[in-house]
Order: C-alpha cells, then sequence, then structure tokens
C-alpha cells in the first residue's frame, strides 16, 4: 500500500497538501462577506433619558391587610420607580415603532435608554417622532418632525441633544 | 449515542489519519501532533504580538495599524504571521478536540484535560476578537457589536454598553484600553491553562518534532510575505458595511447570530456547555469494561517500573505494612484509565488491571498457544485493539492474532511464551506512537522488546524473531506489508525448536534482584 507510491512523489504530495492547508488558513482568514447584504440605509433612534421618579400607591383592602404577616402589615401598597416613556416612530406615514421605554434595574431606578434600528431606503423620507410620557402629570413630550436624506449603506441617527433635551438628527459620528 | 457518534466518525478521522501517514509518516503526521502544534503556533502569536504591541496607539488604533502595515519595519509581515499563526492555531485545537471526543479519550483524569481543552479554545477565541477590535475596522466593529448585544441582555451593566458603538457619543477611550488590557493579559490565564490542561498526565509533549514545527512555521511565513494581510475599510459607526474580509476562524459566528436574539445566542451557548460538561460521562465505557488496576503486594518487588511508566500518574509507591524493606505500589482508582501499561512494566507480574494481568496475559496466550501452533515459518501477530493489525478479527492475512487492549499492556514473556512455543516470529502490531489512546504503549512496548527497559524481553529470545510495526486503526495494509516481509525474514532464519515454554510466571516472580531502601525513594 505504501510502496505503491515513490519517496519523491509522495514527497511532494505531501508539500503539496501542506501548502494547500496554508492556503486554506489564508482564505479563510479574509473571506467577503456583508453584515448588511442589501444596499439600503437606516435610521437609528438612541439616546439616553432621565425620567423623573414616581410613587403610585392604592390602598390595599382589609383582606389582603389580613393576609399579611402582623409585622408587615400597612394599608398601601406603593410601586417606585422611574416613569416610562412611550416612543413612536413614523417614516413615510407608516409606523416604524411604537414602544414603552421602561427604566432598567430591580427597581426600576435606572436611566431609560432608548435604541432602534429602523431599515429605510436611501433617499429623502419624512420622520415623525414622538416621545411622550406614559401616565398623567409628566412633563411634555419630545417630538421630531423632519424630512430626513439618508445616503446608501449610511445611518442617520436621531439623538437627544442633553443640553437642551431636544431630539436632533446626527450623520457623522463625533 | 455518544458511543455510536463516535464510533461512526472515527472511521474517516482513521482513513484520513492513514492517508497522512502515507504522505509524512506516523512521525510527522499534523493530526497526531494537533495539540502541540496549536501551543506551538500560540507562541509564534506571541512573539508576533510582542513586536507589534510596541507600535499600536490607543489614541489612533486603525491609524496605528495602518502604519504597521505600511511604514513599521517588518509590520505589515509581523502583522499577517500573527493573523495566520493564530488562525492556525484555531483550527489546530479543533482538530485536537475531535480526535480527543473521538477517541473517547474525555474520562476519568482526562476530565479536566477535556474542560481545560475547551477552556483554551474559548479563551483563545476571545483572546482573537480582542485582538479584531484593537485594528477597529468594519470587522472589529461587527465584532464588538454583536459581543456587546449579548452581553446587554445580562443584567451586569448598568447602562447597555452598545451605546458606545452606536454614534451616539464619541467612542470612550478607555474602551481600547480595557481591550489592550484583555488582549495582553489573556495570555496569562492561556499559560495557566495550559498548565492544568497537562498537570494530570506524565510527561506531557509541549512541542511538536522538530521538522514539523519547522515546516508549519515555514509556510506560514512564506504565507505572510507572499500574500500578507490588507486593510479593510475603517470602523464606522454610522455607516452599514459593504462586504468586506472576515476571518471566519474568529467571525464564523456573526452569519449565525445576527438573526437570533441575545437570550437564543445565550441558550445555545449553555446547551454547548452542557454537552461539553456531558462528553465525559457518555464517552465513559461501563465500569467493568474499564476496571482500575490493582496491585498483588505479596508479588510487588517496590521496583518502581509501574509508577514511572504510568501515563497518567495514578501509580504511587508508598511504605509496606508487611515489613518488607522497600516500597509498594498503590493505584488510585480515580487516576486510573485502565490503559494496562502498568502490566507490561511489572516483571513479576504483580499489577495490572483485572484480566489484563501479566499473569492473565500468559494464561491466555498459553490457551492461544494451544489453539493455534505454529510452525518455525510462521508468524504469530500480537495486536492491539485500536491498531489495523485484525485485533477485531482474530487473524490477520492467514497469521492468528493474540489481541491486547494496548501494545503496552503486553507483557514480554507472552512473546517469549509464542516464540518458544514453536512460532517462527512474533509481530506486535502497534497504534502510531503519537496516536496511542493511552499515550505511551508503544514507546514502553519498543523499550521493553530491544531496549532492555523493565520488563525487558528476556535475552534467550533471538530478537530477530520478533517486530513491531506501527499501524494505525485503518492501515490494514501496513501490517499486512509488515507480516508479508516479516514472514520472509523468519523463514530466512534457521528454524528454532519447539521447547517447552517452562513456568514463566514462576521465572519472573523471582525475588527483587536489588530492592530500592525505603530511604533513597525520591518522589516525582
Amino acid at each position: 500500500m505504501g510502496a505503491a507510491v515513490s519517496g519523491p512523489v509522495r514527497a511532494a504530495a505531501g508539500w503539496a497538501l501542506a501548502a494547500l492547508a496554508t492556503l486554506a488558513v489564508v482564505g479563510l482568514s479574509r473571506v467577503p462577506w456583508a453584515e448588511e447584504r442589501a444596499a439600503g440605509a437606516e435610521l437609528r433612534l438612541a439616546w439616553r433619558w432621565k425620567s423623573e421618579r414616581v410613587r403610585r400607591c392604592r390602598t390595599l383592602s382589609p383582606a389582603e391587610v389580613a393576609k399579611l404577616p402582623a409585622h408587615m402589615r400597612r394599608t398601601e401598597d406603593c410601586q417606585r420607580g422611574l416613569r416610562p416613556w412611550r416612543l413612536e416612530v413614523a417614516v413615510d406615514g407608516a409606523a416604524a415603532a411604537d414602544d414603552t421605554i421602561r427604566a432598567r434595574g430591580a427597581e426600576s431606578d435606572r436611566p431609560l435608554f432608548v435604541f432602534r434600528r429602523v431599515p429605510v431606503a436611501p433617499g429623502s423620507h419624512v420622520l415623525q417622532v414622538r416621545f411622550s410620557p406614559v401616565g398623567e402629570g409628566g412633563p411634555p413630550p419630545v417630538g421630531l418632525d423632519t424630512v430626513v436624506s439618508v445616503a446608501a449603506r449610511r445611518a442617520v441617527l436621531v439623538t437627544m441633544e442633553e443640553d437642551t433635551g431636544r431630539l436632533a438628527l446626527r450623520a457623522a459620528a463625533p | 449515542m455518544a458511543h455510536r457518534i463516535t464510533d461512526g466518525l472515527r472511521q474517516p478521522l482513521a482513513r484520513i489519519d492513514a492517508a497522512l501517514n502515507r504522505l509524512y509518516g506516523w512521525r510527522y503526521n499534523p493530526l497526531y501532533h494537533s495539540g502541540v502544534l496549536a501551543a506551538a503556533l500560540l507562541a509564534v502569536v506571541m512573539l508576533t504580538g510582542l513586536y507589534l504591541v510596541f507600535f499600536w496607539g490607543i489614541g489612533a488604533p486603525y491609524a496605528s495599524v495602518q502604519r504597521i502595515t505600511t511604514t513599521v519595519f517588518l509590520g505589515r509581515f509581523a502583522r499577517s504571521l500573527h493573523r495566520y499563526a493564530s488562525d492556525a492555531a484555531v483550527a489546530a485545537v479543533v482538530v485536537h478536540l475531535l480526535r480527543v471526543f473521538l477517541q473517547r479519550r474525555t474520562w476519568g483524569p482526562r476530565v479536566l484535560a477535556w474542560l481545560t481543552g475547551f477552556l483554551l479554545l474559548g479563551t483563545v477565541w476571545i483572546f482573537g476578537l480582542t485582538g479584531y477590535a484593537m485594528v477597529w475596522d468594519v470587522q472589529g466593529l461587527a465584532l464588538v457589536r454583536e459581543g456587546a448585544r449579548w452581553l446587554d441582555a445580562l443584567p451586569l451593566f448598568s447602562e447597555p454598553i452598545s451605546r458606545a458603538f452606536d454614534g451616539e457619543r464619541a467612542m470612550p477611550g478607555a474602551f481600547f484600553f480595557l481591550n489592550l488590557f484583555a488582549h495582553v493579559a489573556l495570555p496569562v490565564a492561556l499559560g495557566v491553562l495550559f498548565w492544568l490542561h497537562v498537570s494530570r498526565v506524565a510527561r506531557p509533549h509541549l512541542l511538536p518534532p522538530r521538522g514539523l514545527l519547522a515546516a508549519a512555521v515555514g509556510l506560514l511565513v512564506l504565507a505572510s510575505i507572499l500574500v500578507p494581510v490588507g486593510m479593510a475599510p475603517p470602523a464606522d459607526v454610522l455607516a452599514l458595511p459593504g462586504a468586506a474580509p472576515y476571518d471566519l476562524f474568529y467571525a464564523f459566528f456573526l452569519p449565525l447570530t445576527r438573526g437570533l436574539s441575545p437570550w437564543m445566542v445565550w441558550l445555545g451557548a449553555l446547551g454547548l456547555g452542557a454537552v461539553i460538561l456531558l462528553v465525559p460521562a457518555l464517552t465513559r465505557p461501563r465500569a467493568e469494561a474499564r476496571p482500575p488496576s490493582v496491585v498483588d503486594e505479596r508479588s510487588c518487588t517496590g521496583c518502581e517500573q509501574c509508577w514511572l511508566d504510568c501515563p497518567y500518574e495514578a501509580i504511587r509507591m508508598v511504605e509496606r505494612t508487611d515489613g518488607r524493606p522497600y516500597l509498594v505500589a498503590r493505584v488510585d482508582p480515580s487516576l486510573c484509565t485502565s490503559c494496562g501499561i502498568c502490566a507490561g512494566s511489572c516483571a513479576p507480574m504483580g499489577v495490572g488491571p483485572p484480566g489484563r494481568t501479566g499473569k492473565d496475559q500468559l494464561a491466555a496466550a498459553r490457551r492461544f498457544a494451544a489453539a493455534h501452533p505454529a510452525g518455525a515459518g510462521d508468524v504469530v501477530v500480537v495486536a492491539c485493539r485500536q491498531s489495523g493489525g485484525g485485533a477485531g478479527a482474530g487473524e490477520l492475512y492467514g497469521s492468528p492474532v493474540f489481541p491486547v487492549s494496548c501494545s503496552g499492556n503486553l507483557h514480554s514473556s507472552v512473546v517469549e511464551l509464542l516464540v518458544r512455543s514453536g512460532a517462527g516470529g512474533v509481530l506486535v502490531v502497534a497504534c502510531p506512537p503519537r496516536d496511542c489512546w493511552s499515550r505511551e504503549g508503544p514507546v514502553w512496548l519498543e523499550q521493553r522488546l530491544f531496549m532492555g527497559r523493565e520488563a525487558e524481553l528476556r535475552s534467550r529470545v533471538d530478537p530477530r524473531r520478533v517486530r513491531v510495526v506501527h499501524a494505525g486503526e485503518a492501515e490494514r495494509g501496513v501490517a499486512r506489508a509488515a507480516l508479508r516481509e516479516f514472514r520472509e525474514a523468519v523463514r530466512s532464519l534457521a528454524a528454532a525448536p519447539a521447547e517447552d515454554p517452562g513456568d514463566l510466571e514462576r521465572e519472573c516472580a523471582v525475588a527483587p534482584a536489588s530492592p530500592e531502601p525505603l530511604g533513597r525513594w525520591v518522589p516525582r
């Protein structure tokens, strides 16, 4: 079996296989791949929002109070945390997002973070963003109504300007 | 289930091994050396990395890599070699893990090596990811973003770390500093894991044969000169990158995971982790199939040979309780893989797995010799069950086969008995030494048969009547060719008359020639 192939031929085949394996390593280390295959564009909404603290309480019924251990009985059950906000996004009149953004953390006391990616075709689009507090008595909502132009394979960022508290567009990295 | 998978996939692996043995010989078969090749390639990665890190800048990562590639002396070459060696190291580690799994060398004392092997692979992978983040090109950004997406699903960070890479604010410089720290610190973790990886085996191999090492590194050097790596487009957080070169060895997961929710990714990772943890239990043979070695203390002469030969350091020499002035071997069953190498090392046949001690082998060999009377021109084959010697079939091209669990398990007295029973020769078919399932069986076998290592083949056996051939599971042709050649050699020898094999058991069980005094024993 082994004697069927002569020494030099075997050596040549051995080196050829080794070279092929090396080429495979080189080839597999540079495989062309597109993270986004289509030549589309993107509207990206990203900001951090420090919502105000809210405390919602309700009066417990006598039956509910009776169920509690004697040393833990109280008449009110209160939930604390930051107020959630509602995000509504429409592109060219069509709804692209309608979500409630809630604070993170076990106590819901971390800031609110908005992060949405909306794929769009390159070109101009009518963009409407409305960011409004959930529930009664919150601060006024924040909004953005504009026409945005996005080039192919680019993203336009909608973010909150921290000093003014307004939504603004950004097309290049800071 | 696991046994069915390993049995089914081992045949193709054995055939690939056989093909590579034909091309390179078993000494240089790269698949046999995949583990040590990975270690050597990682050493190349570290050396080139040490050079590159001097020119890399935290403030302008992409620009500094561009400068390395275009203007720094040997920068492009070092960067290319750094990348290709790390890619080849990943491939070598995967091959090594696959081999170990298919050969079911994952249970008993090898569990630690199995688990640390996966941790090593994971660490190498994270090591590579941090390296690509340092380049800060399209691929680096994609890898970092994907990792951030997974991490954000866990309740670890007070705010999503993905924010750093979405263009909302400038890239924090701390990210590159932390990443550099991780990239430089991870080799320390690799070193610790590597030490753990080999800590349960005796005499671990740490480097491949020089020729193989030179060829592997030489080819990568050549590739780095002829096909050096270039620069991909820089990372732009507000761009949707088109086609760019990705390193499949490190970024293979991107096309798979980008469409999945982070929880699905974590669930998949947990599932994979559970399977990896379960493999040792799933591949473990039944206890009765691989019983640990036991020591017959009455026979033990305290020579320490089994302690020296055990590939898993499962044997200790301890003080005797019967007043004899030397030590006695003690087997730790939790470390014993039942390879039986100790049985082949013990001249008085006082140690070994039940049913496979020297005494058991001699009894089986007597029955074998009676059942297969051999003439002066005949060759009897002794074959390791994992080799291509036909141990399962019971014969190899007309010669009867006496099977052993590992060639290192074979006691030299069995060879002597077969020759003295009238066989013209004994051909031992062993696995290639670097592919021994018990690590060192063929090495000890040759030393015992031809180099006087205890328990050595007695000088009264004509060494021309004993031959060892290395043939892997799918190399039956190699065994056949060796058998044909050996038959001719045996026939040309003067026929030795059959003689009474005598009581080899009694001859072997003599009092120790020079028992080591207790005070001279030095523990390993």
